[in-house]
């Protein structure tokens, strides 16, 4: 038994306690007192520095547990590979490629993907990567050089902070294959034709993509604002974007001409 | 803050690389739409770095990548690809490539990979 030092909501609460984590549970002293067996755990995410599980034992529970990185990435460690989930054996790549930007310093690491209820999570002895599955952007089966031979991995594109982040993950090719067809399933929903968008709509969403704002787009593909409008309704009406901010153009009334002339004339005298 | 080439044969990818840059604080160079184009202008506007795209008419951005290499060891180049091309990263980099952008992209990761670049 190992004894770590967390907090735990309860009722609404935060807990200040120590859980006791042995090989394949962990115990949670009182007033909680609860035994979780990791095989029992449903759902593993991670937001911040709050681990959360949920438990299945005659109904589902969920545990928001926060501590500092050492303790959650000991537990993290001890939970995802006995949990329930879709678990394999892999090398993975995660971040490989950051806002476009291939990562130099990436390497292959060996460890584990398993596929939890809302999320994949990376494995390895030293970092844990969790992707939630409402990030996931795309999931690719592709080629990669690896010890330089060209090599089928699967790349999987999510949203990070903000930023679109790419992570590779190799894996005998049956296996790879399995894997491939259950993300697949897992993000069905985001299926699109390809076609809902023309030569103009891809190059405005791809400029959004890129971080152009309104004004910058507009003057990069000469668009008249009205236009870059229909293009936005097309685009947020399909689902592919969230309006973030919305900006206003504004015109002087009489009081404000008369305004900015006296404080014209008050700066040259 | 650099002196930037442009290399890429559409000229929607060069007006938002161009976009990018001038919002990094960068200056432009020039623009090249080819990998003819490219070598020609290396050599008569000595830019601090170039962005160039892989596949291009005439001669691709690899080919453009050697030839400017040939006349500049030195010369800071990012080479500039379309997604599921990635296995051109290590042809490019062995060729003399200082970094690799992936489209589609994002503005302040390619700004950061040219500082980087540049810092070099």
């Amino acid at each position: 038994m190992t004894e770590v030092p967390v907090k735990i909501e309860f009722n609404k609460e935060w807990i200040v306690t120590k859980l006791n984590v042995s090989e394949d549970r962990m115990v949670i002293p009182a007033p909680i007192n609860k035994e979780i067996l990791f095989k029992s755990v449903l759902d593993v995410s991670e937001k911040k520095n709050i681990l959360i599980i949920t438990v299945k034992t005659d109904t589902e529970v969920v545990y928001k547990i926060l501590s500092v990185e050492k303790v959650l990435q000991f537990l993290k460690v001890r939970i995802l590979p006995l949990c329930n989930a879709y678990r394999l054996m892999a090398y993975f790549m995660s971040p490989a490629i950051r806002g476009g930007v291939m990562i130099k310093e990436a390497v292959w690491e060996k460890g584990s993907v398993v596929v939890v209820k809302s999320g994949i999570w990376f494995v390895g002895a030293v970092k844990q990567i969790s992707v939630p599955i409402t990030e996931v952007a795309a999931i690719e089966l592709t080629k990669r050089d690896v010890q330089g031979k060209p090599t089928e991995v699967i790349r999987i594109d999510y949203l990070d902070s903000g930023e679109v982040v790419s992570s590779l993950v190799l894996c005998p090719i049956s296996t790879l294959q399995v894997l491939y067809n259950f993300l697949k399933e897992t993000t069905k929903s985001m299926d699109m034709k390809g076609t809902e968008l023309d030569g103009i709509d891809l190059q405005v969403a791809m400029l959004v993509y890129s971080g152009m704002d309104s004004h910058a787009t507009e003057n990069m593909l000469n668009l008249p604002h009205k236009q870059l409008d229909q293009i936005y309704d097309k685009i947020l009406a399909l689902g592919l974007a969230e309006v973030v901010i919305i900006r206003r153009e504004i015109q002087l009334t009489p009081k404000g001409v008369r305004y900015i002339t006296d404080a014209s004339k008050t700066q040259t005298n | 803050m650099g002196k930037i080439l442009i290399v890429d044969d559409t000229l929607f990818m060069r007006t938002l690389i161009k976009n990018i840059l001038f919002t990094g604080g960068h200056s432009i160079a020039g623009e090249a739409g080819d990998g003819e184009e490219a070598i020609a202008k290396y050599k008569e506007l000595k830019p601090d770095l170039v962005t160039m795209d892989v596949v291009m008419p005439k001669m691709n951005g690899i080919e453009a990548l050697k030839g400017i290499i040939a006349i500049d060891p030195a010369a800071k180049i990012i080479m500039c690809t379309a997604v599921g091309q990635e296995q051109m990263v290590k042809l490019a980099i062995k060729s003399g490539a200082k970094g690799y952008i992936v489209k589609p992209f994002q503005a302040p990761k390619v700004l950061e990979e040219v500082k980087n670049v540049l810092a070099t």
